[in-house]
């Protein structure tokens, strides 16, 4: 038992993880072809609009579909259907914590490739500052709560405004990025097209556009870019308190120096500076585990699954991933 | 009859002649007063007796890059083909020659340091000194050390460390540095030299953290002096002597753990020890309390585990990211008394004392050390808030004052086994 613990926390966590995601990737973007079908009530961007190829579905583009319906129809059977299939939708949450976003989502998945690709080609990535990182967090909640109430204004009239045109009964799925490049990988490009049907359809098809284009070129130079204003990652960290999986920390043992800082793709602070709490799964966490991977404090970071501890930082772990432990001259 | 010939000493000589006879003392102590020695140390004996009685230079032909204090990466240094040498001076001989330059009442370890380039007496002469800004008295001390014709280089250092203003800041004094040194080479900093420097480092920290480990043990098998006197040859050393060195020690600690060899008595107290960093020869404060029966098990100074423990982490193996990494390691995890809050000290030594099982922590400050002083107070009482016994400790560089602080440090070790007593 303790040697199968050492072997874990002495793995290769970036190796693990990179293989993880292409398996994550292959279920969530071609399982369909296999019949896989995971239902539609993921917290992962498992496209719709992927129809063949995809292994289950995304909950916020199911989430928007539910919600455009007159107030009345809630009060009834569809209320309760509604409310299961949040339920069902915390549930699968709730296993992996926002470890779908570190490990699963494809979006996430194709952010990490393009920062290796400028990794490989040695160019400095940038960061946001951090006057701005904090006007940044708010966006993924507006997101959030414009996907949820347009849907609804399009069946009912709120506040006495006017009804919303059916153009709009997806409205996160015009601009979400997943929508035309998670069907690419499937060779179907159908979804980058500019839809002059109606103003609005105009309107959000060229925002899409746009956006896939800042998403490409965001999470070049900035590693997970678009993971700052996902409004999936508002709707689960809401939820993210009772998650099974979870990311501790013992700040006793916390020396403040940075390394996990410095690992973490999402610019994470508190994940070095906070020494008085224990669950240290914050909005914008991701749960990849890397800062876990770059802690060199023994205990310090764990992973914790159910109030059992799978991976945590070990001085052994941190060496050996950083290849310091034997004394050899490389040369490239 | 046989000192008819005898020439007039020089004062260069004259102090060599002190040096090497505060040297000798310190190591022949070492070598012979404590039970169960230790083979391997006898690398480390013999090291600093040709340094500092033989006068053997160790770096002949190569550039010697002089730094003082920690903050200066070496990574960098060794990525740019020199060797850094760490100039912390213990010396009471040359603590004596700094005082006339010094005020009165400077902190003796600049005193000493300060007094050794005046007397421009080195077995490797620094080639180029860089200092950064730390405490008050290193950063004055820059310019008396010029003054003696030093080419000195100043290095920008931010004493907040919590801000995100001072991670850059201090990223571009590091950058600054890089810069500066790569054109007093003549070379270039590459990518494959700095990562193989960085990773030569992390496995020389590697061994400390092993030679540490053996300390955590009920049954200690080496003292804090000869740690100490481990850590403080990495000033100086050929880096790759060092980690052979050690590498030895390491297996031969590892026979001695297997055998239950000690180097303590039945009962002898774990303390461990805090404040103003001991450099050879001055171990006074370890030298008193080992030969009082106490154990020192672990440290928070700048001459031993500060310098080893925090380890650099680079998640892209690029120059910038390495350079970066390098940059916050050494001011992130630094618990230099020199910065304004100083949280991070305080639950590193408490850190210490429940990770090494000590039932004590001995905090001594130089007469001088106006930062270590200051921050006397929230340390003792952070340590009664835990319920840590903590004696505190003045000393200086003079071999006069032993006396009286051996009654003290007795009476805190007799105290602490009274406690021990008591709780079982
Ligand atoms: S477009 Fe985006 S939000 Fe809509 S279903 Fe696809 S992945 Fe989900
Ligand atoms: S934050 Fe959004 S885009 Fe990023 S990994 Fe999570 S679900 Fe995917
Ligand atoms: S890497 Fe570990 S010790 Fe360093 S700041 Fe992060 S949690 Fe603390
Ligand atoms: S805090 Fe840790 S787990 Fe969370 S995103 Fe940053 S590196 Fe990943
Ligand atoms: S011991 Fe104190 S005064 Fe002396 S150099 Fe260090 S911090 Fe400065």
């Amino acid at each position: 038992m303790s040697s199968l613990k050492k072997k874990i926390n002495n793995m290769n966590l970036i190796r693990f993880r990179f293989w993880f995601q292409i398996v994550a990737f292959v279920l969530i973007v071609y399982g369909g072809y296999a019949s896989l079908d995971l239902g539609d009530k993921l917290p992962t961007f498992a496209c719709v609009f992927n129809s063949e190829g995809t292994g289950g579905k995304c909950y916020i583009g199911m989430l928007q579909h539910d919600l455009k319906n007159p107030f009345e129809i809630f009060t009834g059977f569809a209320g309760y259907a509604f409310l299961i299939s949040l339920i069902m939708f915390m549930v699968w949450f709730w296993v992996l914590n926002k470890s779908w976003c570190g490990f699963v989502c494809p979006l996430g998945t194709m952010q990490d490739w393009l920062t290796a690709l400028r990794e490989k080609l040695k160019i400095r990535f940038s960061e946001y500052s951090w006057a701005s990182r904090s006007n940044i967090k708010s966006i993924k909640y507006i997101l959030l709560i414009l996907l949820l109430i347009i849907p609804v204004m399009i069946s009912n009239s709120i506040f006495g405004l006017p009804k919303l045109p059916n153009g709009l009964s997806m409205p996160f799925c015009d601009i979400c990025p997943g929508r035309m490049l998670i069907p690419a990988f499937t060779g179907n490009f159908n979804q980058f097209y500019i839809d002059f049907s109606s103003k609005t359809d105009l309107v959000m098809t060229t925002l899409g556009m746009i956006i896939v284009g800042l998403f490409l070129v965001g999470s070049f130079i900035k590693k997970r870019f678009f993971c700052y204003f996902c409004p999936m990652a508002a709707l689960q960290y809401i939820f993210s308190k009772p998650a099974l999986l979870k990311l501790y920390k013992d700040g006793a043992k916390c020396t403040k120096c940075g390394d996990c800082y410095r690992a973490c793709d999402m610019d994470i602070l508190e994940i070095a500076d906070d020494v008085t709490n224990k669950n240290l799964v914050t909005e914008d966490c991701i749960l990849c585990l890397k800062c876990v991977a770059a802690c060199p404090e023994d205990g310090c970071l764990e992973a914790n699954f159910t109030g059992i501890t799978i991976f945590e930082s070990t001085k052994e772990g941190f060496i050996l991933r950083m290849a310091m432990n034997k004394q050899k001259e490389s040369h490239e | 009859m046989s000192n008819i010939n005898h020439n007039i000493e020089s004062p260069k000589e004259k102090q060599n002649r002190h040096k090497a006879m505060e040297a000798i003392k310190l190591l022949n102590t070492l070598r012979e007063d404590f039970k169960a020695p230790i083979k391997s140390m006898e690398y480390f004996y013999d090291l600093f007796e040709r340094v500092h009685c033989k006068h053997e230079s160790l770096h002949d032909g190569k550039t010697k890059i002089g730094t003082m204090c920690i903050q200066i990466p070496s990574e960098i240094i060794y990525a740019l083909d020199g060797v850094p040498v760490r100039l912390c001076n213990g010396f009471y001989t040359d603590d004596e020659i700094g005082s006339d330059l010094m005020p009165q009442k400077a902190c003796p370890l600049i005193k000493a340091t300060v007094g050794h380039f005046a007397s421009g007496n080195f077995t490797d002469k620094p080639d180029i000194v860089f200092s950064p800004t730390t405490c008050d008295q290193k950063t004055k001390a820059g310019t008396t050390i010029e003054s003696f014709g030093y080419k000195l280089i100043d290095i920008d250092f931010p004493r907040t460390k919590e801000s995100e203003a001072s991670r850059e800041y201090w990223r571009r004094s590091v950058k600054q540095f890089a810069v500066e040194l790569s054109k007093f080479q003549g070379k270039k900093l590459n990518r494959t030299d700095l990562r193989n420097a960085i990773k030569k480092i992390g496995y020389a920290q590697s061994l400390y953290h092993k030679l540490s480990d053996f300390r955590k043990k009920e049954i200690v098998p080496i003292l804090g002096l000869d740690v100490f006197l481990v850590t403080n040859a990495f000033f100086f050393d050929k880096i790759d002597n060092w980690i052979e060195a050690t590498e030895k020690l390491i297996s031969e600690l590892e026979i001695r753990a297997k055998e239950k060899i000690t180097v303590t008595g039945k009962a002898s107290p774990r303390i461990v020890y805090t404040g103003s960093p001991p450099i050879f020869p001055n171990y006074k404060i370890p030298q008193i309390i080992e030969e009082s029966d106490g154990i020192i098990v672990a440290d928070e100074t700048c001459s031993s585990n500060r310098m080893f423990n925090d380890m650099v982490a680079v998640d892209e193996w690029n120059i910038y990211d390495m350079m970066d990494s390098i940059s916050d390691k050494y001011l992130k995890a630094c618990t230099c008394p020199i910065f304004t809050k100083n949280e991070d000290r305080i639950r590193r030594v408490v850190q210490l004392v429940k990770e090494y099982k000590a039932e004590g922590v001995i905090y001594q400050a130089f007469a001088g050390c106006t930062v270590y002083e200051m921050e006397q107070r929230s340390v003792l009482e952070a340590m009664e808030k835990e319920g840590i016994p903590i004696l505190y400790l003045e000393s200086d560089y003079s071999p006069s004052q032993g006396g009286q602080l051996s009654t003290r440090v007795e009476a805190f070790i007799e105290s602490l086994k009274t406690r021990r007593r008591k709780k079982k």
